[in-house]
């Protein structure tokens, strides 16, 4: 099954490579990464896309408790929570094909960056679901040039937060 | 950690304030830290640091001429990172190791993750190219903490200064807390030549991580988990306490006997395990697993209540985790990680917590609640067991047998010395047939299963334990591995015994072609090498070299080897055909075990279709 999970991690140097590295080492994928700082500098949120079964799941939440620089992580597929991808893609088009373009973006919620036919380039944020659905609707009705995605964000619904487990 | 009203009351470090080098904060910390020997190799980049060891012990040095902190050089990095692993399994104590950047921290890197899979506190600290050079391919440049990322329990790369007496300090708090492991300080050699302050005191802010230990140490059962577990106890005709590593490691041997000795109930330990229970107690099955006692793996499959005690169901173990224990009703299983439990089996009753609180807490509940078990018919089932499906070999064989060199080894060391080994046929055959009476006194690479361990182990223990008897029980291919260090032995006057079970080649490596590849010694047989061991001990400065090889001479020739007063190395040339027997296949379920030629067996053998060897490990 597919679980979105999110990690505080302290900005020292090598976390990101370590926690990246206890996946790859225990034979663990990951489908998406997606890394900023948060309000602390000395923390960064990384948001991890993985699929397994639900030991695999229990395995990866502890063994990443068990990382020093991980200061604390939530499984977010195990509360409700809302999920945002952003994808940028650019895409080059036929001149005639630009009205059916401007009409399926408004139709998607996508906003135009750039409407010249040459680079038609547009912005994209939803679940991730959405995104995928949205550029298998490309595929075939343009020239796709770039496929520019964040991999999923994800953030709890109501009042759970995340924290540093001291808080 | 120091907490605010600490910081208050505890008198300053007598050298607070003092300026000093990096190099000279990393020596005071760890002479703070109650570090009595380094392990290590010198090279450019580690150079302030080792200076500044040379100026501590100089100007520490007492009346008698006693270095406080002696640095011991081994034959190559490998050696120091398993001498650091040997005092520390030895100990418990924290072993440091201390080497140069590039090659000299590659090559610890066998030991940091044979210290990681055993779960065994040691410090390696590592010269790296100054700051402003790393990245540019520099002479005696790797990238040790992405390399040791993978292997070690945590990593530090020291760019700040500021940040290297406090990060020393941690290194050490996480190598000996939680479950154990090893730490590695990468240190440029321009922080280590930085003058700064040193303030005596300070860790770094890892809060989380020493809340989710603290969160384990205060863990204590409840007593409605340990009414839970004696119902569970008290529905059992045929409970058996499974023990691990966890159990040396997190010093509650004591606590175990306890409780074993309390409800008699019978341990059978893993390979890790080993020592946790006095082997010869009435209550120990020894070892269980792929070349356990059958008695222990019959148990296995004959009780109806397993108590796994700081063990983790590896695949040397239970060998096929779905048949393993296959009439226990009910799993129990106590372990200080979490990320154990529920690894390979589910547990029906689990705890997380410090080892020996919680099973002296079991212990005590039971006695308060008045609690009876009555496993007599069951242990003396047992001991019938014992009797008959007792260790054996070819006792008439004309031949040296491993097993008897080691049976004559342990009238000797009567389960009080401590016992080094390398990997493979030599390392089983040891642990079947020496005793051990207390914790600490097994030294072997279980998980990653390092050949060359032994050597370099048995010199690190000596250090912590000058007085003991120690014996490195080797393999002719295991020993080759790390074989410089014989001359660390006799540069250092070590009165270590090594014995290496000769039989020309990697004997466990040809024992699975013979079962598994029809018999093709792939790269397995050394008969054509033309080593001289004895030679080479005595090129090394052994007093004491000699070859073994009439079966008649075992007794008298073990007896004045063990007793010889300074290092002393014997080769014995053993049956080339010895085999480790009982074997549980990998992959293979203990019905069928095979217990070979002299070891009675409760199954018929299997006389289905070849297993397919390729495919196990």
């Amino acid at each position: 099954m597919r679980h979105i999970i999110s990690i505080l991690l302290q900005n020292e140097a090598g976390a990101l490579a370590r926690v990246a590295s206890m996946f790859s080492t225990r034979g663990y994928n990951i489908e998406s990464l997606s890394v900023a700082p948060t309000e602390s500098p000395e923390v960064s949120r990384l948001t991890l896309v993985t699929i397994g079964s639900d030991q695999v799941i229990s395995q990866i939440n502890k063994q990443l408790l068990k990382m020093v620089d991980v200061v604390n992580m939530a499984d977010m597929t195990l509360g409700d929570h809302i999920e945002r991808e952003l994808a940028l893609v650019k895409l080059r088009l036929e001149p005639d094909q630009l009205p059916d373009m401007l009409k399926l973006t408004a139709q998607e919620g996508a906003r135009v960056l750039d409407d010249s036919a040459d680079n038609f380039t547009m912005e994209l944020t939803g679940a991730a679901n959405l995104v995928d659905d949205f550029i298998d609707r490309l595929i075939g009705r343009a020239d796709i040039l770039a496929v520019v995605r964040s991999g999923p964000l994800a953030i709890a619904r109501g009042q759970q937060v995340l924290r540093s487990a001291t808080g | 950690m120091t907490t605010a009203t600490e910081a208050l009351t505890a008198a300053p470090h007598p050298l607070a304030g003092k300026r000093m080098t990096g190099a000279e904060m990393v020596v005071q910390v760890l002479a703070d830290e109650g570090v009595d020997t380094i392990f290590g190799y010198s090279g450019g980049a580690i150079l302030p640091t080792y200076d500044a060891v040379f100026r501590h012990n100089e100007e520490l040095r007492d009346a008698d001429g006693q270095l406080p902190m002696p640095l011991i050089v081994p034959a190559n990095e490998q050696g120091a990172g398993f001498m650091a692993a040997g005092y520390a399994r030895a100990t418990g104590r924290v072993g440091v190791c201390m080497v140069t950047s590039g090659p000299g921290a590659t090559n610890t890197v066998t030991p940091v993750r044979d210290c990681l899979a055993d779960s065994v506190p040691i410090v390696v600290i590592c010269g790296q190219v100054p700051t402003h050079v790393i990245g540019t391919d520099a002479f005696q440049e790797a990238p040790v903490s992405a390399i040791m990322g993978s292997v070690a329990k945590h990593v530090f790369l020291v760019t700040d200064a500021t940040r290297l007496e406090s990060t020393v300090r941690t290194a050490f708090e996480i190598a000996r807390s939680g479950r154990p492991g090893p730490v590695v300080i990468d240190i440029p050699k321009d922080v280590q030549n930085a003058i700064g302050e040193f303030r005596g005191t300070g860790l770094l802010p890892i809060k989380s991580y020493r809340q989710r230990v603290q969160d384990v140490a205060d863990n204590a059962l409840s007593a409605s988990a340990a009414k839970a577990f004696f119902q569970f106890l008290g529905e059992s005709r045929r409970p058996l306490l499974y023990v691990g590593g966890g159990v040396i490691n997190g010093g509650a041997a004591p606590a175990l006997r306890r409780f074993a000795e309390r409800y008699q109930v019978p341990v059978a330990t893993t390979l890790m395990g080993i020592g946790a229970i006095d082997t010869t107690s009435p209550l120990s099955l020894h070892m269980l697993g792929m070349h356990g006692t059958a008695y222990a793996n019959y148990a296995v499959d004959d009780c109806d209540l397993l108590i796994a005690v700081g063990a983790r169901f590896d695949d040397r173990v239970a060998t096929d985790p779905g048949s393993f224990a296959p009439k226990a009703r009910k799993i129990v299983h106590l372990d200080v990680d979490a990320s154990e439990v529920g690894k390979v089996r589910n547990a029906d009753w689990y705890h997380v917590g410090l080892l020996a609180r919680d099973l002296d807490m079991l212990t005590s509940w039971g006695e308060r609640h008045n609690v009876r078990t009555d496993t007599s018919a069951w242990l003396a089932e047992l001991q019938a067991n014992k009797d008959r499906y007792a260790l054996n070999y070819d006792r008439d064989s004309e031949l040296i047998q491993p097993n008897f060199v080691v049976e004559e080894i342990n009238k000797h060391a009567k389960g009080e010395a401590i016992i080094s080994t390398g990997v493979g046929q030599h390392q089983m055959w040891a642990a079947q047939y020496m005793d051990f009476r207390e914790p600490r006194l097994w030294l072997t690479s279980g998980s990653m299963g390092t050949m060359g361990f032994g050597l370099p182990a048995a010199v690190g223990a000596q250090f912590a334990h000058p007085e003991r008897l120690v014996i490195d029980i080797d393999g002719d291919a295991s020993i080759r591995m790390n074989l410089g260090e014989l001359e660390t032995v006799t540069t250092y006057k070590l009165p270590i015994k090594i014995v290496v079970l000769n039989n020309f080649g990697d004997g466990m490596v040809r024992q699975w072609q013979k079962l598994f590849y029809k018999g093709r010694l792939s790269g397995s047989d050394k008969s054509l090498h033309r080593k001289d061991f004895v030679k080479a001990a005595q090129a090394d400065g052994f007093e004491y070299a000699a070859r073994l090889d009439r079966k008649a001479d075992v007794p008298r020739v073990v007896e004045e080897f063990v007793n010889f007063d300074g290092p002393a190395f014997l080769e014995v040339i053993i049956d080339q055909d010895a085999g480790v027997y009982p074997m549980v296949g990998p992959g293979l379920s203990y019905d069928q075990m095979i217990t070979g030629d002299f070891i009675p067996n409760r199954h018929e053998p299997d006389e289905g279709e070849e297993p397919d060897g390729s495919s196990m490990f």
